[in-house]
């Protein structure tokens, strides 16, 4: 943790609204990313993001300093996203029904070719991370785009390591299993981009 | 070796040592069903890593500063309402009591006087001690009780409290009808 981050906790410990926002600016992408990979839309990743961070303003008492923020941060994302799944049920939708304007462009001034095709390998993404569970789902997002070992996923998740590890087992499963059966319906039409990431990983 | 282990390699996602991945590669050219289940894991996982990480818009720490904002005057409008509603219990029950003081006794004005003034000062007596009591309580439950219970566990000992000085005072009103 950087000196400064640890004054804008002081700081914001002591009621500063504005000192918070600079660690909000700091963290909003991986906090983002989480919620939308958990929610599947840019409009309930928003809103949970944001959730996220109030929730973590309102719980900074209880915040331990020997802990690192972000690994606190994305753990109360991840939970919260889980209770959202749970209680709203929240259908994972098509990227094709979404409203794009909640999402930055991801390389500045991508060509068209390449703005669908990354909107078809988020669709993708999506599609194959609806089928878990919603505490899998969490795991395999906080492993995969966080880094997280078993322990700190365990950690944030209330849950024992070797639970954390049968979940990831039974996850990637899944996973494998939702991506043949995609392959195998031809008519889809993202298939051409299922067939492109098959061309361009290497073949045993 | 069992079909199963080589599975249980695919998925896992500790590295093999190299005798393992070469006995892995000897498999997956004999068994079609686990060639597609390592090529269905290496594809995700490049799928995965090669997927655009998604950003929030502009101006995303902007518009938490107005959320928060409204979430505190929502938390501080929630206390003045509780606040209120205490006052007003309060205030009614001590209108009950002066009402109920006038109604049952055939006194004298300067007596109903003495007897209001008694009564507030036991009033304020009766508010200190319990502001002794509950106000550590109030400042240790803070930290750990959400809002909602607090309200409610005021409610309910504010109920309790109604309860307990109407019961006083029928208590009193039957000893002197008893003693008249």
């Amino acid at each position: 943790m950087s000196n400064s981050e640890a004054q804008w906790i002081a700081e914001a410990q002591a009621g500063d609204k504005d000192a918070f926002a600079k660690l909000v600016e700091k963290y909003q992408r991986p906090v983002f990313s989480v919620c939308y990979r958990m929610l599947g839309t840019a409009t309930a990743a928003e809103d949970a993001a944001q959730e996220a961070f109030i929730r973590a303003y309102l719980a900074l008492d209880r915040y331990d300093p020997n802990r690192s923020f972000a690994t606190w941060l994305l753990s109360i994302a991840s939970n919260y996203s889980i209770d959202q799944l749970r209680k709203k049920k929240v259908t994972i939708l098509s990227m094709d029904n979404e409203n794009y304007s909640w999402l930055a462009p991801p390389d500045p001034g991508p060509s068209p070719e390449k703005a669908a095709l990354e909107k078809e390998k988020q669709a993708l993404v999506q599609e194959i991370l609806s089928d878990l569970p919603e505490t899998d789902r969490a795991a395999i997002i906080l492993q995969f785009w966080h880094d997280y070992s078993y322990d700190e996923i365990a950690e944030s998740l209330n849950l024992s390591t070797s639970a954390v590890k049968s979940r990831l087992f039974r996850a990637r499963r899944i996973m494998a299993e939702k991506w043949q059966e995609m392959q195998m319906i031809s008519a889809k039409p993202q298939s051409s981009t299922a067939k492109r990431i098959t061309h361009e990983t290497s073949p045993i | 070796m069992k079909h199963l282990q080589f599975e249980d390699w695919i998925l896992q996602d500790t590295e093999l040592n190299q005798e393992h991945q070469r006995e892995l590669q000897t498999h997956l050219k004999q068994c079609s069903q686990c060639l597609g289940l390592y090529q269905a894991t290496t594809q995700i996982n490049h799928l995965f890593k090669s997927a655009p990480i998604p950003e929030p818009v502009s101006d995303f720490s902007q518009r938490w500063l107005l959320r928060i904002e409204k979430t505190e005057q929502r938390k501080n409008r929630l206390i003045l309402a509780i606040t209120l509603a205490v006052i007003s219990l309060a205030t009614f029950l001590v209108l009950v009591g002066v009402g109920y003081r006038i109604n049952s006794g055939a006194l004298g004005f300067s007596q109903i006087l003495l007897e209001m003034v008694t009564m507030i000062a036991n009033w304020i007596v009766f508010f200190n001690q319990l502001n002794n009591i509950v106000a550590p309580l109030f400042r240790v439950s803070l930290k750990l009780i959400s809002p909602v219970w607090l309200s409610t566990i005021g409610i309910s000992i504010s109920g309790i409290t109604a309860a307990w000085i109407y019961a006083l005072s029928r208590t009193r009103s039957l000893q002197k009808e008893l003693q008249s």
